[in-house]
């Protein structure tokens, strides 16, 4: 549009001023309500956006806002560590690092690969199939020492991150292996303890949410909120680090020296049940003993030999069929059934009581008095002993053993089984009855769990097992009397522990060969083993050793697993303050006090208010632990 | 073509009158009000401004408490197995066998803690510290 110019001759002084004041509002106007338009398009443009983000689709873009703002960081539970009766940590977890990548965001897989299997030591192919791969997350190494990640990540490649994790460790290496178990490479228990007490071991995560900025930087008074991860819970075991530790180092020796197959050491105390240390050791296929990841005092089930003599002699005495002092003619030979029975080493018929058969280890003498005593009121005996079903451990793969009922025995199940052939138990049954000779005649539970800890450091004792009576407290006695005489004069010798009173039984059996059968003289193999505790009086600590297939002359029990009961019981006395006859001595003077450890303290302590609390009825059930 | 308009002696701040408007004419009161409220406008945002710095600076060391918090936790598990590691009788027993060159006597000879025919006196504290320099 062109502007026409107004002819100024037409108009007069003054009147050409007026008329381009005019135009001008004229043209302003038109301008405003131009430029008006405009601000009230794009108004209008910025309001029609406001309605449809606020309005029409409004929780798209607040969860988009929140994306990029709120974040959601996982707490990791820390999974419970496992502690020995004295609190020191037999394993628990620490945190590791992890190497991960975004192979999306890897430039160069080859070459990120060559560098990083220098610094991870891993395999080369292997780094380079996960780098080139389409996810967008694999493992390039879990669990690797920090300064193999720092290392890692100081080679700056696009994709390759670090990232922490949970590491399960065993500070003590692989001693009590068989005990404590493994978990998985997620710390999920996969054997032993880490098994059983899986549940309460593992924590539950915990996450923090965050409204965050740029760099990652909190936004004051923004969202925030945080849900504490729960970690898990400690396990305190039964276990003492010193006493698994020397168990373990004896029972090598002893293998090696003896040049069996493996062995077994189990400790207990007789009262509670709770075992203090348990090894089990193996000869590997290259002919190197080795401590076992196989915990086989619970699963492994033998012919045990002599050392159930006292089993029967118990019931021989608790149905009055004799006394300790009754004498009977033992022969050298005896035939029953089909088999002939005999005694080693070779005697004339002789006249022996009920004790010197059982500290001579005379199988014909405990053949006879068993005929008198019955299959039925044997079977019943070693059952109520505990022979033939599993324990209260709770530990997985844990054998019955063999006691099959007195009715389906042949003839000559009953003097096989009265000197413990025919029959099979695990060392731990073998012990648990010795323990409860030791008790009074009580079986206790065995158990390898104390109770638990939680994060605040308080203690929840574990209920005990149920303990049962087996023998009156007077045949109990007598019978440990009689063991006595076994390490005092007998085939237990060897077993002697100075200035202690050991009652306890050696056991020479024959191993059943894997064709049937349990072969011919020169061709045997056998399993040795001593089961005893002391000081006899008062018992605080019995010990079973089974020593599987030792070679060469010398193989009987009281020659070579006795000697390794003796090196044991000396340490185990000085480790659980333990008082010889001689420090027992008027001990209750005043003016004399026992030297006691702060762990040693500690742990009266609290079983002072274990014992509190159980007899006031105020324990807290601990039906999760079992659980 | 645009004419360009000159209103002769128009001054700084003046309208152009032309006719159509009224004189705008405001009380000093007024303007102090209005002066007064663009200051306390002006000094609000400021001590706002201000507070939201501490608030972020505190955030800031909130946030930088709480990893050094995570990362002592971690440290302190680190330092607890290493001290197990140390203590472990395994270990004990390769540093004494490997780096000290210790070897295991024959025979082990236990101590007891009373010796049979202790006469169970108590031994008196001894006078002074023998341990002092000063003590004769």
């Amino acid at each position: 549009m062109s502007r026409q110019p107004i002819a100024p001759a037409t108009l007069g002084r003054g009147a050409s001023t007026v008329v381009a004041v005019r135009q001008t509002r004229t043209r302003f106007r038109r301008r405003a309500i131009f430029v008006g338009l405009m601000l009230a398009t794009v108004a209008g443009l910025f309001g029609w956006r406001l309605a449809s983000l606020q309005l029409l689709e409004p929780d798209r873009y607040v969860a988009h806002g929140e994306a990029q703002r709120i974040k959601t960081l996982k707490l990791r539970a820390g999974r419970g560590a496992i502690v020995d009766r004295n609190g020191v940590d037999l394993v628990l977890s620490v945190p590791g690092q992890t190497m991960i990548a975004n192979p999306q965001r890897v430039e160069d897989p080859v070459r990120a690969a060559q560098a990083l299997a220098r610094v991870l030591g891993t395999d080369l192919e292997l780094l380079e199939r996960r780098l080139s791969s389409d996810k967008s997350f694999v493992y390039l190494g879990r669990q690797v020492d920090l300064e193999v990640a720092e290392a890692a990540v100081a080679l700056n490649i696009p994709g390759v991150y670090v990232n922490e994790e949970w590491e399960r460790i065993r500070p003590g290496g692989d001693s009590a292996l068989s005990i404590l178990g493994r978990t998985d490479i997620d710390s999920i228990g996969i054997s032993g303890m880490e098994l059983v007490y899986d549940g309460l071991l593992s924590g539950t995560d915990g996450e923090r949410v965050v409204e965050m900025g740029l760099g990652n930087a909190s936004i004051p008074g923004g969202e925030y909120s945080v849900q504490p991860a729960a970690d898990g819970r400690t396990l305190v075991l039964t276990l003492d680090r010193a006493l698994q530790f020397e168990a373990e180092q004896l029972l090598l020796e002893a293998v090696e020296a003896a040049g069996a197959n493996g062995g077994v050491l189990v400790a207990m105390h007789p009262d509670t049940g709770g075992i203090l240390a348990t090894a089990t050791v193996r000869r590997s296929s290259d002919g190197v003993v080795r401590i076992s990841s196989e915990h086989r005092a619970a699963t492994w089930a033998y012919e045990p030999g002599s050392i159930i003599k006292p089993l029967t002699v118990s019931a021989i005495l608790d149905r009055a069929v004799a006394a300790p002092d009754t004498v009977r003619q033992v022969p050298p030979r005896l035939d029953v059934h089909d088999a002939t029975f005999s005694d080693s080493p070779f005697h004339e018929t002789m006249d022996l009581t009920l004790a010197e058969i059982l500290r001579r280890s005379s199988n014909v003498g405990t053949i006879l008095w068993a005929q008198d005593l019955g299959a039925e009121a044997l079977h019943e005996q070693l059952r109520e002993f505990g022979l033939g079903s599993v324990t209260d451990l709770d530990f997985p793969g844990e054998a019955s053993g063999i006691l099959r009922p007195a009715g389906t025995w042949s003839g000559t199940s009953l003097p096989t089984i009265a000197i413990g052939q025919g029959v099979s138990t695990t060392p731990l049954q073998m012990l648990t009855a010795y323990a409860a000779l030791a008790n009074g005649g009580v079986r206790p539970a065995p158990t390898l769990v104390l109770g638990t800890r939680d994060d605040a450091g308080v203690f929840e004792p574990r209920r005990r097992g149920p303990a049962l009576r087996v023998l009156p407290v007077a045949v109990a006695q007598e019978v440990v009397g009689m063991m006595e005489q076994v390490v005092a004069s007998g085939t237990g010798t060897r077993a002697q522990v100075p200035g202690y009173r050991v009652a306890g039984k050696t056991g020479t059996a024959w191993k059943a060969m894997p064709t049937g059968g349990y072969g011919s003289r020169g061709n045997r193999s056998y399993v040795a083993s001593f089961a005893g505790f002391l000081p006899a009086e008062a018992p605080r600590l019995a010990v079973i050793v089974v020593i599987d297939e030792p070679s060469g002359d010398v193989y009987s029990g009281g020659r070579v697993a006795a000697p390794v009961f003796a090196e044991f019981a000396r340490f185990a006395a000085r480790q659980l303050r333990i008082p010889s006859a001689d420090e027992r001595v008027e001990s209750d003077r005043e003016g004399r006090v026992m030297a006691l450890t702060p762990a040693r303290q500690a742990i009266l302590r609290e079983a002072a208010e274990v014992s509190r609390l159980e007899q006031s009825g105020e324990m807290v059930a601990a039906s999760a632990i079992s659980g | 073509m645009t004419a360009v308009l000159r209103h002769p002696r128009l001054g700084l701040g003046q309208r152009i009158d032309d006719g159509t408007t009224g004189r705008a004419t405001t009380s000093p009161a007024v303007r102090r009000a209005v002066a007064l409220a663009v200051f306390g406008f002006f000094a609000t945002l400021f001590a706002l401004a201000a507070f939201q710095s501490v608030v972020v600076s505190g955030q800031f060391e909130f946030d930088s408490l709480q990893r050094r918090l995570e990362d002592g936790r971690d440290r302190s598990q680190l330092l607890r197995a290493e001290v197990a590691r140390l203590e472990s009788p395994g270990r004990i027993l390769e540093v004494a066998g490997g780096r000290l060159g210790l070897v295991s006597p024959p025979t082990r000879l236990y101590l007891p803690s009373v010796v049979p025919g202790d006469p169970l006196i108590i031994l008196p504290p001894p006078v002074g510290d023998p341990f002092s320099r000063t003590y004769q």
